[in-house]
Order: structure tokens, then sequence, then C-alpha cells
């Protein structure tokens, strides 16, 4: 449904971003993509959500057709829950919005402003706000990487569960490789700078995972093979 | 003694404890506020009555209400009040009007910002009562050169203030409005205005106050009616009791417009994770 050919976009003479990654995502993947800070993760991301305009290469994927989460909430802080959710939507769709905030665990919070929420419920928040707009990809952005580790296992719950709900394809930007072991499909490792695909990983074992599986343990240790960074990291 | 006055030091703070929580904080906020003033005032009427204070310097206060007063029941002060608030307004809304349309745009568009930045810059250093005589070249002493004194006061604070507004505002939420596809017209309206709001309040705040400095000035240039023109009145006539009566004037007034701009920028700033909005 996805599929990106030979996207590049650079900065800073070549020292940074990526360069020729090609790779298609069929409907209701769940794709990591992982790599160390600098190899042009977030780049891609901000490539194939339209914010960023300055690339080569091609792509099948429509504005209106993606939903996005940053690292931080990003909420409107002027704006009750409620309005924030219903911010990319075109007229007035109370049900939907109610839907999702049930979905996300926020019914009740409805009226309250930013300032009154956690790390864990804005982030909540924010993935209401992006699923609102039924996009076919939602694109996540390093989405759990400022929240404590035990809300950030709470989100990832809730993002199987979404996942289950609607089949949500999902492409998720992240340095914890743990998180890209329970969550995705396919893990995609970016290496270099400016990164490009060094290799791609298929994950069987069906969701939801047991964090402790050994077998995941065995995938962990290639990919930090691959990522050369097996004596620092163990 | 001591532990007397100690155990009454710790029920103040009992009591500055179980205050601290709603409504009552209010009242004593007022209470504490006025008790400064309030004993001024009772001091300086018995200096007065004692004849401690010389009456043709300094009037008592009971002197000064009736003089105010006096002119109530002439029907000469709501002719004054009237005219003066006609021109801070007009010159507000003037003032205010133009800054926001010039501080959006430049706020907004850079090549806005280069072309009209340095001349408002260059006007700005320029000392605002410095144009009196030209506006009074230029338009007669009537009103129009009043209000165009007063709006020239009020622009800048309000025009620098929007600037700055929208200029800080983060670039991220910007991103979101981006990501729903949302036109330059969309950004501006449900983002960067409503995102701008807190520094645009304070801009016409100080705007405000700029304005009662600059009616002051232009009643006192020549007018025939107004405030400032009572207080040029109270010098000619030897009359302290008009000076003191329309300086005190001008602060109710000032204070109390001041006050509904407050109220409505607590109002529309709720949402704001600030220290005055603790709980």
């Amino acid at each position: 449904m996805l599929s990106v050919e030979q996207v590049s976009r650079t900065f800073n003479h070549k020292q940074a971003g990526l360069i020729d990654v090609s790779f298609s995502v069929e409907e209701g993947e769940i794709i990591g993509i992982l790599g160390t800070s600098g190899c042009g993760k977030s780049t891609l991301l901000r490539v194939l959500s339209g914010l960023d305009k300055e690339y080569t290469g091609k792509f099948s994927l429509e504005k209106e057709d993606v939903g996005m989460m940053f690292q931080e909430p990003r909420l409107m802080p002027w704006l009750t829950v409620e309005q924030n959710v219903a911010f990319g939507l075109k007229g007035d769709q109370k049900a939907i919005v109610h839907e999702l905030l049930d979905t996300v665990g926020l019914s009740g919070f409805e009226k309250h402003y930013p300032k009154d929420l956690s790390g864990g419920m804005s982030q909540r928040t924010a993935i209401a706000r992006a699923l609102v707009t039924e996009p076919e990809v939602l694109l996540l952005d390093e989405p759990f990487s400022a929240v404590d580790a035990f809300t950030k296992m709470q989100l990832q719950e809730l993002l199987l569960s979404i996942w289950k709900k609607k089949n949500t394809t999902m492409l998720l930007v992240t340095h914890d490789i743990d998180e890209a072991l329970y969550l995705c499909d396919r893990i995609l490792i970016l290496k270099g700078q400016p990164g490009v695909l060094a290799e791609v990983l298929t994950i069987k074992q069906s969701k939801p995972r047991d964090r402790t599986d050994p077998d995941l343990a065995s995938i962990k240790a290639e990919i930090l093979h691959v990522l050369d960074l097996r004596e620092t990291a163990s | 003694m001591l532990e007397q006055s100690n155990r009454a030091l710790k029920l103040v703070q009992l009591n500055k404890v179980k205050t601290a929580s709603k409504k009552p904080r209010s009242n004593r906020r007022l209470l504490l506020g006025s008790i400064l003033p309030v004993s001024l005032v009772i001091l300086w009427e018995a200096a007065s009555n004692m004849g401690i204070i010389e009456a043709h310097l300094l009037p008592a206060p009971s002197a000064i209400i009736a003089s105010l007063y006096q002119m109530v029941l002439e029907g000469t002060l709501w002719g004054h009040l009237g005219s003066t608030l006609t021109r801070v307004f007009a010159g507000f809304f003037i003032g205010t009007f133009a800054a926001i349309i010039i501080g959006s745009l430049v706020g907004y568009l850079k090549i806005i910002e280069e072309l009209v930045d340095p001349i408002i810059q260059a006007l700005r250093s320029i000392p605002s009562l410095a144009w009196v005589p030209l506006f009074i070249l230029w338009m007669g002493i009537g009103e129009t050169s009043k209000v165009t004194l007063i709006s020239v006061g009020v622009f800048f604070p309000v025009y620098l203030n929007m600037v700055a507004g929208i200029r800080g505002v983060d670039r991220k939420l910007i991103e979101v409005g981006k990501i729903y596809g949302f036109t330059s017209f969309q950004i501006v309206r449900r983002i960067i205005l409503p995102a701008s709001l807190p520094s645009f309040l304070t801009g016409i705040r100080s705007g405000l106050g700029l304005g009662w400095m600059f009616v002051v000035a232009a009643e006192i240039m020549g007018a025939s009616k107004g405030l400032g023109y009572l207080l040029i009145v109270g010098q000619n006539t030897y009359s302290p009791d008009t000076i003191i009566g329309s300086i005190l004037l001008f602060a109710i007034l000032g204070k109390l417009t001041d006050w509904f701009l407050k109220v409505i920028e607590e109002r529309s700033l709720r949402w704001q994770d600030s220290l005055a909005n603790q709980h």
C-alpha cells in the first residue's frame, strides 16, 4: 500500500540525512525504523508526512492519508483535550472524537486543558488527534521517548490495541530496540551519516508478544551486531 | 510580652494558610492593600484640619471631594469626563487596530518585516510628545490631532508585542497544522493568533496606559474640555483642589480601564500554565 523508492534527503553537504532508501509496506503492517542518531530516521518521516519537500525519489502516499505523532505531544495549550483531538477535523464530528477519547482511555477528561495533563495523558491525546482523520498510515516519530518506563509500556499496549481494532498501518521511528521488537512486524535498520538502509529484519512472532521471549533476545543481538554496538551496549 | 506577640504571629500565619484557599484570599488582599492608602488619607485630613498643611497648596481630601461634587451638581464634570474618555477610546481603538494589522503582517511575512520594520523602529525612537507641534500644525487643535497623538502612543507597545508574540509561536505547533494540510490563512487563524494572544493582551494593556498618558499631553496643549483641561484651569485659577481632583479622576479611570482589560486577560488565558493560574 505504501512504496518508497530511492528517497534521498541530505543536509550539511551530505553529512546528514538519508540516501536511496527503498522499501514497501503492506496494509496493517507495523514497520519499525531503527538507527543511531543522525542517520535520518526522523527525516524519513518528515519527508513521508509532507513536512519536508526537499527530497528526491518517489513514494506513494497522499498527504490526506497521513496521521503523525511526534516525540512531544504538541497539543495546542489553548484548546481542551476534546478540541485538541478534533483539531484536524473539518466540521463538527463529536461522535468520532468521543469514541477515540474512549479508546485512548481519556473519557472524562474532555474539558481539561493540556496544562492539567500528565505526560502520558498528553501523549494519549496526541494519539487520538493523529487517528481522528482516520489516516491510512500512522507515522510515529519516537512517540514514547519522553515518558517514563511504565507509561511507555502502557502506551505501547494502547498502540497495539488500536492496531488490533483498526488494523492501522504504522511506521514507528524509535531508538528503543525493545520497543521495536515488541511492536513491529518488520524492522528497517538505517546506518551511517547520511543513513542508508542497512538491513531489514522480519519478526514472525504473533502480537501481543512476551517482552522476555528469548527468540526476541536473539533478534536483539542481531540488531546490535548490525548496528555495531555489541561491545558498548551489552 | 514577647511570647504573646509570637503567639499572635503564629495565629497570623495560621490564618494565612487557611485563607490561602479560594475566596477569602481576595478579601484579605483588598484589606491589606487598603491599609496604607486609607491611613494616609486620614492623616492628611487630620493634618489639614489642624492647619499643618497649608490649604492653598494642598487642600484637605474633604475639600477636594467637595469641589468635585460641586462640579457634579453644576453638571460640568460629565462633559469633561466624557470628552477625555472619548479621546482615549478613539485613540486606543485606532492605534490598536493599526498595530494588529501591521504587526500581524510584519510578524508573519519576512518581506514585509524587512520593508516596514526599520522605519517603524526609527519612528519609535522619536519621543512621542515631539509630534505634538507637528500634529497641531497639520490638523489644528481640534479632536483629530488629539486622537492621532493618542493613537501614536497606543500603536507602539501593541505593535511590538504583537510582532514578538507572532515571532515566538512554537514552530512545532505550526507543523501540526501543516500535517492536516491547513492553508496559510488557517494556520494564522487557528494556531498563530491564539498562540500570540498572551503577548497581544500584554501589549494592549501597556498601550492603554500610554493612551492615558498621551491624553493628558494632548489636553494640556489646548482643549476646552476634558480632565487635562481641568488641570490647566486649576493651575490658572490657583485652585489646587481642581488639580488634585482631576489627578484623582485620572487615577480612577486609568485603574478601572486597566482592571477591565485585566479581567479579559484572565478570562481568555485560563489555559496558560503560569504562576497566576496555580490553584
